[in-house]
């Protein structure tokens, strides 16, 4: 998605002539589609996304830009010297400039089973990573009716069992779509909550109650140990019987190839503000694979306004990367979760927080807060207001001491209070409630007062206040 | 007894006028049966009391557009006339002492003239412009640009109009290849299963309207408000939505990404009827809820309560209004919910479709005639070799007389003067120093002109800078025909006598046409350029002039106007069999969001928005006079946690300032808006000096909807009453 995005990018500088240079760009892919939404997924598995609805450009889009996008095509080596990469197909493709776009790969938990004596998979084990993953997966739940994404294929799913390892945003996403799908779902966790890189044990807890309450099972501090033909044992001496396994338990940045061209790279590919290699100008990384100022992120807003100061950069615009405010949230049915930046980071470094947490209801809401700003957050079960919590954090905006803690409140709805003689009731005519109690039935109203007449907005109001003069219920009022 | 309109919005309300002999007004004898122009102004000339009036409005229940009903804008519309602060006498300042003294009416119109003369002479035809205005009749839109191209022969013409429904009008030329603000009658809505109003607060800015709406409601409809302010029409919602101040298009990107991902596009429709969708889908793919939502603050959960009613019914209807298009995006906005309506199959099915809830009185008609600068009468472009041979024909010139594409409204007020453009400014309609945008920067333009003429029927705030007042005719005094939101042409009729000293339009322009145009030039089978100041006249010759254009009014006329009840120029429902395009296709436009011009910081925290209150119409130069409508001063709405945040109670005075300008007004603390933007309403001088004047690049619309404020507490405010009387002073004489 980033290296989509940076092409995106560079096309709209070519059409608007804010860049002369003429570019030959090449985009090498692996896979065998276009480019593709991958954050949408989950909703792929869950059925209210269609597949077809994934695709971010299609093949004819980068040949109308005169752009080579080769698929299927996997990178052997990158020789920096030669300036050129070489593919498994023997090819070469030079370059003055390179990106790197590799994003992560899955990381395999070590479980005994899971990889058989010829080094594939289980059967019953599927990665989440790609679309032919999850394609795998919806074949393997009998899910895959993609004419009619909701409401299908329920039926066939039912007494099936599926067992998600790995209790971060993608295996909760995951779980929860597999248990829309009608699986009898259960999610593994080697850490003590769910969601343990962004949140608080307290909320982590609320929210593996919120999502027992929807059918899956959590289990917590508890590591998968071996797969059998039909069971998964844990470290905790459980075993879940299980007739699928998905691994969704991390990534890491994808640098081995760029480790083999001699940059360097610690978790990711290391790039200065300009997102060019520290090892050599002509290399650049973004995404997920890249590493900037210490961090690397796994998430696409980082990783689209990489690619657009990047675009900047290729086209010598005077632009840095400083960094990238991080909302991340769960897609999933029915199951709330918002983490506004590095909520655990920022305790640590002595933000204040602000806090409102209601396990009866199943809602826990921290605000981290700075000088006045939120610097981070997490909201979990209750993402009321969340609109106005994301544009303060996302503006940075200095807000008064009481709003932190009004932001976490519900809203009230408005209590009805008997209406004083001069309040207007009517706006189109100026009608005030006095004027209408003085009138003895609804037509005596229109008539006098025209009341009504405008917009009619009023007639109910109207009625009420006749019928409070005549005792009479609002209905009976003609 | 006269049948005609209400001198205000677009819905152009019928309504009875009814002449009364009494002052009191109260249950006159309706039945009196006075005809036209009877039982007027006795005491004619001079300004007189509000005896003179002698009119009363009562309801006219046929007319299927209100039924009847009126807001309170309507039921008092016949107090400005016999108002002391009308004008009789044309008025000249003397530059050097700043006096302006009455003048007769030869002696005015011989000034103008010979002002323009001597300018155009020295600095050619294009040193005049024009300002017209959207609630001008058709026949004054129609002939106020024959007077531009054929009298003064400039190219410099444009209109407030460019404010109102510009946007929509780029995006419904670019997606239908036509432009009229609902293809269908508004009653058409109450068989709807779903309205969804983007950005348009009827009930207050025309309340007649809002019945449609809740007949809808009773069939068991659901209506859906998208708004940053929880609106008198919100609160009648079935579902809300509060998006940040323009972010209106990422909203429709999100909302048509899920109608996809849903399956729920509606494919035959697409691949037969339409153009450009495979385009518009992979724009919409990266569009997911969450990134909406954070970039619109509505939750994901209500994005989908959304796409799930659009996806529940084939009889939906999409509308949009000024919250929406006046954006430096606001074509592209109305694109966006465009491509919406059309993805699920919509325009040209019964009860569904795409419309714009245009805001004028003569919004419609007031753009189809000739004062925008680059068209000519008939909605017919004005660079169309063919429309120039075809209009030069009607107007009797040769076509190469005819000047070419001026600039827009605000391009234009922008280059006056010493912005090095026209010298010279007539204005009809319209109270540029309220209305305009940046309207600090705009007035010193006007200040600088040598020769300002505003016609009036007040002393508005930009009548008061100009050197030349013309006292014109009002609505009830007059007759002419106006295009109401649907495309509705109606009649006003005059119902009583003018003031005497009074003229019309029409007059003006004829007497100025007529000082101007030199003798009819080489014969060549022409007659001439004629002015005709008789209504039923210029309308015939506005039928003429348009005939085969895409706003065709040649079959339309009083008499079918009368017996109709208007008559709705081309079909009533459009877009059935084709869209106006060249292959009848309608067509998706990629409409890419990116925000609006001018982002919040650290120095401007909050959104500024800006909109109408019911009591007020427009720049509130006729509302404001009339003693029936509450006139409290413009105020400053916001949420109780902003407030808090500053520290000010309701109604205590607030400053609002922006990179432009600022406004000090009384708070007004409700719970209704967004917490991070606050709302001003513009009726009165101030509102926009702080909005910003980033031009949308299609419709060339000013972003009046959004830009970034501080606020403050009022330093030295010593009481709120004696604060509030300091400032509606200032307000109301600057």
């Amino acid at each position: 998605m980033a290296a989509t995005r940076l092409v995106e990018e560079l096309v709209a500088r070519v059409s608007a002539g804010s860049t002369t240079q003429e570019w030959a760009i090449t985009v090498l892919g692996d896979e065998r589609r276009p480019p593709y939404n991958r954050i949408l997924l989950s909703a792929v598995l869950e059925g209210t996304h269609r597949p077809e609805s994934l695709t971010l450009r299609d093949e004819q889009w980068y040949a109308d830009h005169g752009i080579d996008l080769r698929l299927g095509a996997r990178v052997l080596e990158i020789e920096p010297r030669l300036r050129d990469v070489m593919l498994v197909d023997g090819t070469t493709v030079e370059y003055d400039a390179l990106v790197l776009a590799t994003g992560s790969i899955p990381t395999l938990p070590p479980i005994r089973g899971l990889v058989r004596m010829d080094g594939t998979l289980h059967e019953a084990v599927h990665a989440f990573r790609s679309l032919s993953d999850c394609q795998g997966l919806l074949a393997a739940i009998g899910g895959l009716d993609t004419a009619s994404p909701r409401g299908s294929a329920y039926s066939t799913t039912e007494g099936r069992r599926a067992v998600v390892v790995g209790g971060g945003l993608l295996g909760l996403q995951v779980a929860r779509a597999l248990g829309v799908r009608g699986i009898a779902t259960e999610v593994v966790e080697g850490a003590d909550h769910l969601l343990h890189r962004q949140l608080g044990s307290a909320a982590g807890r609320v929210l593996a109650r919120d999502l027992e309450r929807l059918g899956v099972a959590v289990y917590t501090g508890a590591r998968a140990v071996r797969l059998t033909d039909n069971a998964l044992r844990l470290d905790t001496g459980v075993t879940l019987e299980t007739d699928l396994v998905v691994l969704t338990a991390g990534g890491r940045p994808s640098t081995a190839l760029a480790r083999r061209a001699g940059l360097e790279v610690r978790r990711g590919i290391v790039v200065d503000d300009r997102l060019t290699s520290v090892s050599d100008p002509a290399v650049h990384a973004i995404g997920d694979c890249a590493e900037h100022d210490g961090r690397v992120t796994g998430f696409v807003p980082p990783a689209w306004e990489q690619a657009s100061v990047l675009a900047g950069v290729l086209t010598d615009e005077p632009v840095k990367y400083d960094g990238s405010r991080v909302v991340a949230r769960l897609r999933a049915t029915d199951l709330d979760v918002a983490v506004l930046g590095d909520p655990e980071a920022e305790v640590r470094d002595g933000g204040e927080v602000v806090e409102m947490s209601n396990p009866v209801r199943g809602s826990h809401r921290r605000l981290v807060v700075r000088d006045g700003r939120i610097v981070a957050g997490a909201l979990v079960g209750d993402l009321n207001r969340i609109g106005l919590i994301t544009q303060h954090y996302d503006r940075q905006t200095l807000l008064g001491p009481t709003e932190p803690g009004e932001l976490l409140m519900t809203e009230r709805a408005r209590e009805t209070v008997r209406l004083p003689d001069e309040a207007e009731i009517c706006n189109c005519a100026g009608v005030t409630a006095g004027a209408v109690r003085a009138c003895a039935s609804f037509a005596d109203a229109r008539e006098k007062t025209r009341a009504t007449t405008g917009c009619g907005g009023c007639a109910s109001t109207v009625r009420q206040l006749v019928a409070e003069q005549s005792r009479l219920t609002p209905e009976g009022v003609k | 007894m006269t049948r005609t309109h209400c001198p205000y919005c677009s819905l152009q309300c019928g309504m009875t006028l009814v002449s009364t002999s009494s002052t009191t007004g109260a249950g006159s004898t309706t039945g009196a049966g006075s005809t036209t122009g009877v039982g007027s102004t006795t005491g004619a000339g001079s300004t007189t009391t509000r005896r003179a009036a002698g009119l009363e409005v009562q309801p006219w229940a046929e007319f299927p557009v209100n039924e009847g009903g009126l807001c309170r804008k309507g039921w008092t519309a016949t107090e400005l006339r016999g108002h002391r602060e009308r004008l009789t006498t044309p008025m000249v300042r003397d530059r050097a002492t700043g006096e302006i003294r009455a003048a007769g009416w030869d002696e005015a119109l011989d000034l103008v003239a010979g002002r323009i003369k001597e300018l155009r002479t020295a600095s050619g035809p294009d040193s005049i412009a024009v300002f017209g205005g959207g609630g001008l009749t058709n026949e004054k839109a129609y002939q106020l640009g024959k007077l531009a191209r054929v009298a003064l022969g400039t190219s410099q013409i444009d209109y407030n109009g460019r404010w109102c429904m510009a946007s929509a009008a780029s995006a419904g030329n670019q997606a239908f290849g036509i432009d009229r603000g609902l293809p269908f009658p508004l009653a058409d809505v109450e068989q709807a299963d779903v309205v969804v109003l983007v950005g348009s607060n009827l009930a207050e800015t025309m309340p007649p309207a809002a019945r449609h709406f809740d007949r809808l409601r009773g069939r068991g409809g659901k209506l859906v408000v998208i708004d940053p302010r929880l609106t008198t029409t919100a609160q009648r919602a079935d579902l809300f939505l509060q998006p940040v101040p323009g972010t209106d298009l990422a909203l429709a990107l999100g909302a048509l990404h899920l109608v996809d991902a849903a399956g729920a596009v509606d494919e035959e429709y697409v691949a037969t009827r339409t153009h450009g969708w495979d385009d518009v889908r992979r724009s919409v793919a990266s569009w997911w809820p969450e990134r909406v939502e954070r970039v619109t603050g509505v939750a994901t959960s209500e994005l989908r309560a959304l796409v799930d009613l659009l996806t529940s019914s084939r009889k939906v209807v999409i509308l949009t209004a000024r919250g929406a298009e006046q954006h430096s995006q606001g074509t592209a906005t109305v694109l966006g919910w465009i491509n919406v309506a059309l993805a699920l199959g919509l325009p040209g099915t019964p009860y569904a479709g795409y419309g714009c809830l245009t805001g004028q009185g003569n919004g419609q008609g007031g753009r189809e005639h000739g004062q925008k600068a680059d068209q000519l009468p008939g909605y017919r472009m004005i660079d169309d070799p063919a429309a120039r041979e075809h209009v030069a024909r009607v107007w009797g010139v040769a076509p190469e007389t005819l000047p070419g594409r001026g600039r827009s409204a605000y391009e234009l007020l922008e280059s006056l003067g010493d912005g090095g453009g026209p010298r010279a400014l007539l204005v009809f309609g319209s109270n540029i120093v309220v209305s305009a945008p940046n309207a600090h920067r705009i007035t010193r333009r006007l200040e600088s002109l040598d020769l300002l003429v505003v016609c009036d029927l007040v002393m508005s705030e930009t009548a008061a800078l100009a050197d030349v007042v013309l006292p014109v005719t009002q609505w009830a005094e007059e007759t002419g025909t106006l295009t109401n939101l649907e495309g509705r042409v109606v009649l006003r009729q005059k119902a009583a006598e003018p003031p005497k000293g009074v003229r019309s339009d029409l007059e003006v322009i004829a007497g100025l046409a007529e000082r101007l145009v030199s003798t009819p030039s080489t014969g060549s089978g022409t007659d001439g350029p004629t002015f005709s100041t008789d209504p039923e006249e210029v309308f015939a010759e506005l039928g003429r002039a348009s005939a085969g254009g895409k706003a065709d009014y040649s079959a339309i006329s009083y008499d079918r106007i009368r017996e109709e009840q208007g008559v709705f120029w081309g079909s009533p429902r459009m877009f059935t069999e084709s869209f106006a395009t060249p292959d009848g296709r309608a067509r998706f436009v990629v409409a890419e969001h990116t925000g609006p011009a001018e982002s919040t910081d650290e120095a401007f925290p909050v959104h500024l928005t800006t909109g109408r209150v019911l009591a007020q119409y427009q720049s509130g130069a006729q509302t404001r006079r009339i003693r029936s409508l509450p006139d409290d001063g413009p105020f400053v709405e916001l949420h109780p946690m902003l407030a808090d945040r500053i520290g000010v109670r309701d109604g205590e005075p607030v400053v609002v300032r922006t990179r432009r300008g600022e406004l000090t007004a009384p708070a007004k603390v409700v719970t209704t808006i967004r917490p991070d933007t606050v709302f001003v309403p513009f009726h009165w001088v101030g509102a926009n000096r702080l909005t910003n004047d980033a031009l949308d690049p299609s419709s060339r619309m000013p972003e009046f909807k959004v830009c970034a404020a501080s606020l403050g507490l009022a330093t030295s405010s010593p009481s709120g009453s004696d604060y509030s009387t300091t400032d509606r002073a200032a307000g109301l004489t600057a």
